[in-house]
């Protein structure tokens, strides 16, 4: 199967891999070669690779995933490998877009929708990190 | 005829601002690399988001999207993508022409400061102004163009476009107007994504239907917005790549002129020297003559 996760900034991941898990908006699906031709829309989480026996690790925010044959394609806005997350980086993140959470009165509707998605996104690459310890 | 004096200063002036305008024209050459690279590295994005649209779009005819929905034009929702400093030819002068010659309402979203400054001393309705930068960050963006949607769908403007200088080549950029919403055609839509030269899409044999989690409504929801909002996103990196180069070639143009204007006053100083010089071998001459 071959594994591509894009986003608007760059293509993040390339690689044939034997099994992918997705956590998607209804719960993690595991997709397996011959899946069904499949949509899905994905929340901020991890997903997990598999390929020769070893599993890999990618933190990403929400989007959406496509299956057809045995091509999955991953479209989301932010993705980013375990190595390269930056726990202080992101911590410092996360409670920067908390801050503006907690004065959100000032805030119109869309502000709130991007912070929050920070949040989710911080929150998903901290999980991982230290999971991965 | 000016003195010895003022023409060397003049030289020293005109030599320092060359100096300057050579620094720049360098700088927006390796800036206008960098945001090229950057419009091509969205590519993979835009064609994978072309074929998920074509694959939901066999679903399509079910589903009625206000995005789709053409209303009587009564208020134009315009982004007006600038830049946020000058020295760049007659980028921005020639968007903003364009704009003067709007005839009816509009509402105008801006982006950069040229085209802020321009929206408020011309007095026009300007809904916000967002603050991108030099580096183009997609979070923004989004931010910007949900905002724009927002008002769209509560109906304070009917349709939603973005005016940018779209980047041809480094000598050629052209002012734009790309309109957005309501969005005219799926098919034309997923051809623009997918860009000129895209290959077709490969054949799957896989001929099992489609299964949409949770359903193709919800998943149509969110894609249509990303849409859109990778469309903004690449008018503004294309703005900014043809910033970059537009500077570039002034800022090349204004060195050559300084390069010729040296030249004419180093000629004219020579030639003042050598006046000066025979003027006073002359009046040596005169002086011992007269003495004699």
């Amino acid at each position: 199967m071959n594994l591509e996760i894009v986003t608007p900034e760059a293509r993040v991941y390339e690689d044939t891999v034997d099994s992918v898990v997705l956590p998607t908006t209804s719960g993690e699906i595991n997709i397996l070669p011959g899946h069904i031709p499949l949509v899905t829309e994905i929340q901020a989480g991890e997903i997990i690779v598999s390929k020769s026996g070893s599993g890999q690790s990618l933190a990403i925010s929400k989007g959406f995933a496509q299956c057809v044959g045995d091509k999955i394609s991953v479209l989301a806005e932010n993705a980013i490998h375990i190595d390269e997350i930056d726990e202080s980086a992101v911590e410092e993140a996360q409670k920067r877009a908390e801050t503006a959470l907690a004065t959100m009165e000032k805030m119109s509707d869309e502000e709130i929708a991007m912070f929050e998605t920070q949040v989710a996104y911080a929150r998903a690459q901290i999980l991982l990190k230290q999971k991965g310890k | 005829m000016p003195n010895l004096k003022e023409i060397r200063t003049r030289i020293k002036s005109v030599k320092n601002t060359r100096q300057i305008t050579k620094a720049m024209e360098l700088v927006a050459a390796s800036k206008m690399k960098k945001a090229q690279q950057s419009a091509l590295s969205g590519q993979p994005y835009a064609a994978l988001l072309a074929e998920t649209l074509a694959n939901i779009s066999t679903r399509i005819e079910e589903l009625d999207h206000p995005f789709f929905e053409e209303r009587e034009v009564k208020t134009r929702g315009i982004i007006l993508v600038t830049t946020d400093r000058g020295l760049c030819g007659p980028l921005n002068g020639n968007l903003i022409r364009e704009v003067q010659k709007i005839e009816g309402a509009a509402k105008f979203v801006s982006v950069g400061r040229k085209g802020k400054q321009f929206l408020s001393r011309s007095s026009r309705e300007l809904l916000a102004d967002f603050e991108i930068g030099d580096s183009v960050q997609y979070i923004k963006i989004k931010q910007l163009t949900e905002f724009m949607i927002e008002k769209y769908l509560a109906g304070e403007v009917d349709t939603v476009e973005v005016w940018y200088p779209r980047y041809i080549n480094i000598l050629i950029q052209s002012p734009t107007k790309a309109k957005l919403l309501p969005i005219a055609g799926l098919g034309e839509m997923i051809t623009e994504l997918r860009g000129k030269n895209a290959k077709p899409f490969e054949d799957s044999d896989d001929d099992r239907n489609f299964k949409y989690e949770p359903d193709p409504k919800t998943i149509l929801n969110e894609l249509l917005p990303l849409f859109v909002i990778r469309q903004v996103y690449q008018a503004v990196l294309s703005a900014r790549a043809s910033e970059h180069s537009a500077r570039m070639v002034a800022m090349k143009t204004a060195k050559d002129n300084a390069n010729k204007l040296l030249d004419a006053l180093t000629l004219q100083f020579n030639k003042a020297r050598q006046a000066a010089i025979t003027q006073e071998i002359l009046e040596i001459a005169a002086a011992t003559a007269g003495s004699e």
